[in-house]
C-alpha cells in the first residue's frame, strides 16, 4: 500500500533528472530533483544558479531530453535536462 | 591503389572499393598534431585518405609525449609537423601528407582550408577554436570538433547539413568564448593520455564515415564521453539567434579573436627573482590562485590560498596589502586573476603574476 501512494506521488510531482559534464559535473552529481514549480527551462536555469552559484559566472548550454535548449522550452514530465560547459583541451 | 595495403577494409561488407577511392581522393586538414591529431593522423593514414595536411607551429616536449603517441623520446625538440610527416609517409608511401609548420591566424587560415574538404580541429585553445569555426564556417567546410577535459571529452561535426536540420556551428552550443582563467586547458589541469587516443580516433572514424557516406556521423549532434564511467551522451544540436558569425571576408578579418582585454596590462609579469624580493617587501601578499587539490602543495603560511573557483567571493573582500602576486601552475590562471584584481583597485595595488607559474620555477619552489 505504501509502494503504490508513493509513486502515485511521483506520478504527481515534476521530476527532473540533472546530468552534468566536466568542471559542472565537480559540484553538481547527477541527481532527480522533484519540483512541481520548474515548468519551463528558463525557471529551471534560475534554480540551478540559485542552488550552485559557481555555475553563474561560467558558460554552459542547457539540453532538455537531448535537444540543445536555445529558447525558453516547457519542461514536460518526466525530464532529463544536461548542463554542458565547452571543453578545449587537445 | 595497393589492394593488398587495403585488404581488409575492401573486403569489409558495407565499405569496399569505392569507399576505398572517396578516401583516396580526400583532402583533409588536421589542426594541431598533439593529443587529439596524433591517433587521427594515424588512423587517417593508414586508412588511405590520399591527401593529408597538418597545421602545428609547435615541437615536440618530453611531456607530450605521454599522449601524442607518433613522437619518441629523441624528437624532443623537433617541430611536430616535420616528426608527424616523416613517420605518417613511413608508414604509407602512397598518400601525399602536407606540412603547415604554421600557426592559424585570421589572415592565413581561410587561404589554407580553402585546400581541404575536411578539417579536424584538434587545437588546445578557444582562441583557435573559434577562429576555426567561424573560418570553417565562412567557407562552407565541413568541420570535425574534437576537445578533452579532464576524464572526459567532446566532438561533433559542423557545417554539415542534415534532413532534419540546417548546419550548425560550435557557436550554436557556446554563442561567445569563456573569459580567460574560466576553463582550464590540459596544460593547467592534466589529462590522461589515453583519453585524447579515444577521442582523437573517434574523430578519424566520423571522417571515414563522412568522406566514405556510410553510417551516421555525427552531424549537429554533440557526444560526450566520459572514460570513467564508459558512457556517452549525445545531444541534437539546433541553430540558435544569439550570436553574429562573419558573412563575408572582411567581417572575418575584423573579427576579435585575441583576448579581448583591452588598454595597458596594469599588471606585472615577474620571474622567481623578482618573486624573492617581494616576499621581502612589506605589504606583500602572495595569492595561489591553484584549486586546492593541486600538486605541488605550497606551504600555507607563505601562499594565501585563494583558488579561482572562490575568486569572485573572494574579490567581494577587501584586504589590507599592497602588493599583490598572484601565482598558479603555469601563469595563466593568475593573468586572469590579476586582470581581475587590476580591474577592481586600479592603482591602488601593485598587482603581479608570475610569469611560467610554478612548473617554470619548480626548483625556486621546492627550494623554499
Amino acid at each position: 500500500m505504501i509502494a503504490s501512494s508513493q509513486i502515485k506521488n511521483k506520478n504527481i510531482q515534476m521530476e527532473i533528472e540533472i546530468i552534468s559534464f566536466g568542471q559542472i559535473a565537480e559540484f553538481i552529481e547527477h541527481q532527480k530533483i522533484d519540483i512541481s514549480g520548474i515548468t519551463d527551462t528558463e525557471t529551471f536555469k534560475q534554480y540551478i544558479e540559485n542552488q550552485f552559484p559557481a555555475l553563474k559566472g561560467m558558460k554552459y548550454k542547457l539540453a532538455l531530453n537531448k535537444n540543445i535548449v536555445q529558447e525558453n522550452t516547457a519542461i514536460k514530465n518526466p525530464a532529463t535536462i544536461a548542463i554542458m560547459p565547452p571543453f578545449s583541451g587537445g | 591503389m595497393s589492394a593488398e595495403r587495403y585488404n581488409r577494409q575492401l573486403i569489409l561488407k558495407g565499405f569496399g572499393e569505392e569507399a576505398q577511392q572517396q578516401l583516396l581522393k580526400a583532402k583533409v586538414l588536421v589542426i594541431g598534431a598533439g593529443g587529439l591529431g596524433c591517433p587521427a593522423l594515424q588512423y587517417l593514414a593508414a586508412a588511405g585518405i590520399g591527401h593529408i595536411g597538418i597545421v602545428d607551429d609547435d615541437t615536440i616536449s618530453l611531456s607530450n609525449l605521454h599522449r601524442q603517441i607518433l613522437f619518441t623520446t629523441a624528437d624532443i625538440g623537433k617541430l611536430k609537423v616535420e616528426v608527424a610527416a616523416k613517420r605518417l609517409q613511413e608508414m604509407n608511401t602512397q598518400i601525399g601528407i602536407i606540412r603547415h609548420p604554421i600557426r592559424l591566424q585570421q589572415n592565413n587560415i581561410l587561404d589554407i582550408i580553402s585546400r581541404y574538404d575536411y578539417i579536424l580541429d584538434g587545437t588546445d585553445n578557444f582562441e583557435s577554436r573559434y577562429l576555426i569555426n567561424d573560418a570553417c564556417a565562412l567557407l562552407n567546410k565541413p568541420l570535425i570538433f574534437a576537445a578533452v577535459a579532464g576524464f572526459e571529452g567532446q566532438l561533433a561535426i559542423f557545417n554539415v547539413p542534415d534532413h532534419l536540420t540546417p548546419s550548425t556551428n560550435y557557436r550554436d552550443l557556446f554563442p561567445i568564448p569563456p573569459d580567460k582563467g574560466e576553463i582550464p586547458n590540459c596544460a593547467e589541469n592534466g589529462v590522461i593520455g589515453v583519453l585524447p587516443g579515444i577521442i582523437g580516433s573517434m574523430a578519424a572514424a566520423e571522417i571515414i564515415k563522412l568522406v566514405a557516406k556510410i553510417g551516421q556521423p555525427l552531424t549537429n549532434k554533440i557526444l560526450n564521453y566520459n572514460l570513467l564511467t564508459q558512457e556517452q551522451y549525445t545531444i541534437n544540436i539546433s541553430n540558435g539567434s544569439d550570436y553574429t558569425l562573419p558573412r563575408t571576408v572582411d567581417e572575418f578579418l575584423n573579427m576579435e579573436y585575441q583576448d579581448t582585454s583591452e588598454g595597458p596590462q596594469g599588471y606585472v609579469e615577474i620571474d622567481a627573482s623578482e618573486l624573492v624580493k617581494l616576499q621581502q617587501t612589506e605589504s606583500t601578499i602572495l595569492i595561489d590562485v591553484r584549486e586546492r587539490h593541486e600538486v605541488p602543495l605550497l606551504d600555507k603560511q607563505i601562499y594565501t590560498q585563494v583558488p579561482m573557483s572562490e575568486f569572485s567571493a573572494f574579490l567581494s573582500k577587501e584586504f589590507y596589502q599592497k602588493h599583490v602576486v598572484l601565482i598558479c601552475q603555469h601563469g595563466i590562471r593568475s593573468v586572469a586573476a590579476a586582470e581581475a584584481l587590476q580591474e577592481k583597485y586600479g592603482a591602488a595595488k601593485k598587482i603581479y603574476s608570475l610569469k611560467g607559474g610554478i612548473v617554470k620555477w619548480r626548483d625556486h619552489f621546492l627550494r623554499s
